[in-house]
């Protein structure tokens, strides 16, 4: 029996090939998207699960507003040193506490012997505990004392693999710089740890050991931040200790503020309140301080999949509905020979289930093919079959597939099995078929999917071109950022170089914002203001354009002491009207006068979801503390490469032992668009399918309506109706389903692209033209799809009609 | 076999009742050949659907073969289809997805029949048809008279105590309709298979043993044919 309905499902899909092919395109493409996402959420989850101890581990936050980016208290993870003594002290939980701190992601130097200096940006420096916290797998070297030492390191695999070309790499030296000026030190491989199966949030090529996490900063004043980590024992109260540790931090705060003899309560009050908390290891990634989860950054995108994956199962109940007119005979034969219902309905399940099977096959091969360019687009790693959860992957695609048939195939094996034979064998089964409101229904929701898809696209191109034209306040063309500190002796020989127009360093520049939030007093008003200290010429090196005013200059001596230039939301903030005005600064408790001098225009530094902070530019005579690391180059023409070679000459004579690493600024600035594009290019790719989908279900009812009444059309025809008045007929009720579509796309599309706009602090009002556009659009495809079904009926010859019914 | 006691069919349209049958009460034997005749809306196609249980009568009482088939679940309806009951109908009604072969053994399937059983039986029907050479055609490679064969032979195989069949040659030439008649004839004579079938040609009801007049849902002569022939 089995056998024999599987032949019939297969010889039924080679007579109705068209139909499968479509259907089982339209699942393809809801899978295979519906795949890539499950695999990527399944990549995400897997964070820090490598290993069953890693449970134990505790991430530690503070609350502060040190290096925040607006200058507010946020939870963070770097976060004061002497918080991880005081936690080993006082919470005994905490079997090991240990502190990382993360090296420059913009590279350390790593020399071996006398060959060229390579660049690592994923270096840790850690204390003596960190292999007691983490419980990497040492491949070669001693878990315990592999970092007790000064002046040791642990690599990874992989790293050791990029580094030296050999796994053999126990007790060899090199030298570590970690900044351009660095004179380096001198490390010695003590380890060599695998590489773990799932990815990190604490992610490492090389631990360094150099000895100075160990100690903290002096004096109740001075602090450091770092990464600090805490091994638990086994199951412990976590709101026992939550609790414990609020209250310790809170005792360490106060009597700081003793010793520093502020007011602790001056210093907490309104949004401000001290805050320590443990985050479980395995929680981080998905709950990152200062910025979104990923969960919520993909959490669009798991909508637009869920949606498509509806539109193809839709398609296909759609599809399958219509087929089933052919298939009443089959199944009122069957009942009236002895087949039960419930048989029936297995065997049309079955039907379904071969061709979602076929479609999660195609869709698996696809996903693989698609996997790479989908790994690129969001920086991650992943491959279907070495998957390091294969197994679960399996389980969760025999669970799609399961959902997906069921889906897709009840209703239809539903409608079908319980025809009644009666009707099916005197004929009048098509003309009584039921369901036609739910065909429709589910075509106007397909539709409903597709306009507000096409009205999204709309709205998302016109934002992210007014994005794209819009200001950005600076020139960010022939403007190179090296990554290092400001040498007035380096960029003085750069300044000589010919092509070169101004070397300058500033806090402040797209790709790497560092705010310092201070605090003035302007006409006996307090005013809390971002402060960006940059050289003399950093301004004209930007070109940021002046509003009034000048920009700084060597010709006035007095630059560096006490002018300051403003940007215009901060002259704004302050009243308007702000040239020669005096505000005071005040400092540990000494208080400084400045003046503004000028007033440039708003300028992004970061992507236009942010807000341009109000900000204070300072002259710095000393070229910017050596943190700014940014190293601002502006050439007199577009054809700079050369030049880049003359002051990589420069470079190499002063730094030998660090490579050279500069980033355009227009490249700086496209990342900053990169996120938002990616989004884009997603909405539209899947709006493509949905729409592609919507319209093939479009062209199966209306080719089966078509079918249905080509006796009618062929009797129309006879007495006397044109084709086009056949077409018209075919099209108005399709016509009037797809503007009804179209009403309840409008609010649905307005709510949601209106959220998304709300995320840009620069956006475009919203537009009308998309809504309009996608109605035109959706009803011109409509009407083009069933006027082409439309026509063949309305031609085809009426005695062949009439003859064989 | 069979007994109608006052069985009564209407539709109501608009609150009025529009009667198909009226007070039909009759009963049928084992081993009868049957011809249903009357002018068309007589109501000839709606009788012999509620006899089959495709259809239920408005009122009145329905015995097959002792069982009251009013109060009969879908599960034992299914069981007298499978065992009981072999429908042939005007249209043939063939799966056009399975070839003659799997026409003729779809019903055997339904009733679990072993699987060595089944390719002795289908053999054994195809040999008593003439079709073993058109076995592997799917039905429309075959002709409308062919087609019926299939049918009858689908009809038979599951060895029914009656055969119901609506103008079973309805759409055939007069030849290939004797030779269907022919078989029923047989089938009814050497088989004892009770036999019910709607016609509109008194040569075709001359080969059954009794004949139904039906006139507006009402049976207006009931004919005893003499076996002469
Ligand atoms: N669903 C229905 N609703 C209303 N009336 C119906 C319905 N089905 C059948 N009828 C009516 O029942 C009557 C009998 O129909 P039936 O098919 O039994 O006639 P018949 O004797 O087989 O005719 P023919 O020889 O043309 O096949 C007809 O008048 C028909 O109009
Ligand atoms: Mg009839």
């Amino acid at each position: 029996m089995f056998k024999l309905n599987l032949k019939i499902a297969f010889r039924n899909l080679l007579k109705n090939r068209g139909y499968a092919v479509v259907n089982v395109l339209g699942l393809v493409f809801g899978l295979t998207s519906f795949l890539l996402l499950l695999m990527y959420i399944n990549h995400e989850q897997d964070y820090d699960r490598w290993d069953s101890g890693l449970s134990n581990v505790y991430q530690v936050r503070e609350r502060h507003d040190f290096f925040s980016p607006d200058g507010k208290q946020h939870w963070q993870y770097g976060i004061d040193s002497k918080i991880a003594g005081l936690l080993k002290k006082s919470i005994p939980q905490f079997r090991q506490v240990t502190k990382v701190s993360v090296l420059w992601r913009n590279g350390t130097a790593i020399k071996i012997g006398q060959s060229e200096p390579i660049l690592m940006n994923d270096l840790l420096e850690v204390d003596s505990l960190f292999f007691k916290v983490f419980p990497y797998k040492f491949l070669k070297g001693v878990q315990k004392t592999a970092v007790s030492e000064p002046n040791t390191m642990v690599l990874k695999e992989s790293a050791a693999k990029k580094l030296f070309g050999t796994l053999d790499v126990l007790g060899k030296h090199v030298k570590v710089l970690r900044w351009s000026s660095d004179e380096g030190k001198t490390y010695q491989v003590k380890g060599l740890i695998a590489d773990p199966s799932t990815p990190e949030s604490l992610s490492f090529g090389a631990v360094l050991h150099s000895g100075e996490r160990e100690k903290d900063p002096e004096g109740p004043g001075s602090t450091n931040y770092c990464q600090v980590y805490a091994l638990a024992g086994d199951q412990i109260d976590t709101t026992a200790v939550a609790k414990a540790v609020q209250k310790t931090y809170i005792d360490y705060k106060k009597s700081t503020f003793a010793a520093l003899k502020t007011s602790y309560d001056d210093y907490y009050k309104g949004e401000m309140f001290p805050g320590l908390k443990v985050v479980p290891l395995q929680q981080v990634h998905a709950d990152p301080p200062l910025s979104k989860s990923w969960l919520e950054k993909v959490k669009p995108i798991i909508g637009l999949t869920v949606f498509l994956l509806l539109v193809s199962v839709i398609n296909f109940v759609n599809l399958a509905t219509v087929q089933s007119v052919q298939r009443a005979k089959e199944v009122g034969v069957k009942k009236v020979l002895g087949a039960y219902k419930r048989s029936l309905l297995m065997q049309f399940l079955l039907e379904a289930a071969i061709l979602s099977s076929v479609a999660l096959v195609i869709s698996i091969a696809l996903t693989e093919l698609l996997l790479p360019v989908f790994g690129r687009h969001f920086e991650i790693e992943m491959t279907f079959w070495n998957n390091s959860r294969l197994w679960s992957l399996m389980i969760q695609l025999g669970a799609v597939f399961v959902v997906v048939t069921l889906l897709s195939g009840f209703y239809p094996a539903l409608v079908l099995s319980n025809c009644n034979p009666v009707d099916v064998l005197k004929g009048t089964y098509e003309r009584g078929l039921k369901g036609v409101a739910l065909r429709n229904g589910l075509l106007v929701l397909q539709f409903v999917i597709a306009v507000t898809f096409i009205i999204g696209i709309g709205v998302m191109f016109l934002q992210s071109s007014y994005v794209a034209h819009k200001n950005p306040g600076f020139e960010p063309d022939r403007l190179i950022n090296i990554k290092t500190s400001y040498q007035e002796d380096l960029a003085e020989k750069i300044r000589r170089v010919p092509g070169v127009k101004y070397v300058a360093t500033t806090t402040q520049v797209m790709g790497n914002v560092f705010n310092v939030p201070r605090e003035i007093t302007y006409k006996s008003k307090d005013y809390k203001l971002n402060t960006v200290t940059v050289t003399m010429d950093a301004l004209q090196a930007l070109g940021t354009q002046l509003v009034v005013g000048r920009l700084f200059s060597r010709a006035y001596a007095q630059d560096t002491l006490n002018a300051v230039v403003l940007n215009e939301a901060a002259a704004k903030l302050l009243g308007g009207h702000m040239l020669g005005q005096q505000y005071v600064l005040k400092d540990e408790g000494e208080k400084h006068t400045f003046q503004v001098v000028g007033i440039i225009k708003d300028y992004h530094n970061e992507g236009f979801d942010k807000e341009i902070l109000p900000t204070i530019y300072k002259a710095s005579s000393r070229g910017g503390t050596s943190s700014t690391n940014n190293l601002l180059i502006r050439f007199e023409n577009e054809n700079y490469q050369q030049t880049i070679s003359l002051i990589e000459a420069e470079w190499k004579k002063k730094y030998p032992d660090y490579p050279m690493v500069y980033t355009a600024a227009e490249s700086a600035f496209q990342d900053a668009l990169k996120a938002d594009r990616r989004f884009i290019e997603m909405v539209t790719v899947f709006s493509f399918i949905s729409v592609a989908l919507s319209l093939l279900g479009l062209f199966a009812l209306a080719a089966f309506v078509s079918k249905r009444r080509t006796k009618e059309i062929a009797i129309r025809k006879i007495l006397g109706a044109s084709d086009l008045q056949i077409i018209r007929m075919l099209n108005r009720s399709f016509l009037i389903l797809v503007l009804f579509a179209n009403v309840i796309s409008w609010p649905i599309a307005y709510v949601l692209t209106n959220k998304w706009l709300s995320g840009f602090a620069y956006r475009i009002d919203m537009p009308v033209f998309p809504f309009i556009l996608a109605t035109l659009l959706s009803l011109t495809v409509a009407l083009l799809t069933v006027s082409l079904q439309a026509k063949k009926a309305a031609v085809s010859d009426p005695v062949n009609a009439l003859k064989y019914e | 076999m069979i007994e109608l006691k006052n069985i009564e069919k209407y539709y109501a349209n608009k609150g009025v009742k529009s009667y198909i049958l009226r007070h039909v009460s009759t009963s049928i034997k084992q081993g009868e050949f049957v011809s249903i005749m009357g002018p068309s809306g007589a109501g000839k196609s709606t009788l012999l659907n509620i006899l089959g249980m495709l259809e239920e009568p408005t009122y009145g009482a329905y015995e097959f073969m002792g069982e009251d088939v009013v109060s009969l679940n879908e599960r034992k309806r299914i069981e007298l289809y499978r065992n009981h009951i072999g429908f042939v109908f005007q249209a043939y009604h063939l799966i056009d997805e399975m070839t003659v072969a799997e026409n003729i053994e779809a019903p055997l399937l339904y009733k679990k029949v072993s699987s060595a059983e089944r390719k002795s039986r289908v053999a054994d029907v195809l040999d008593r048809f003439n079709m073993v050479a058109k076995k592997d055609l799917f039905p429309n490679q075959l002709s409308g008279g062919q087609q019926q064969l299939v049918g009858i032979a689908r009809a038979l195989v599951a060895q029914p105590s009656i055969i119901l069949a609506d103008e079973p040659t309805g759409n055939l030439q007069s030849p290939q309709a004797l030779q269907i008649m022919e078989l029923f004839k047989k089938l009814n004579e050497e088989e004892n298979i009770t036999i019910i079938q709607v016609t509109h040609s008194e040569v075709n009801a001359a080969y059954g043993s009794r004949i139904l007049h039906l006139l507006d849902g009402v049976i207006k002569e009931d004919l005893s044919l003499q076996q002469v022939i």
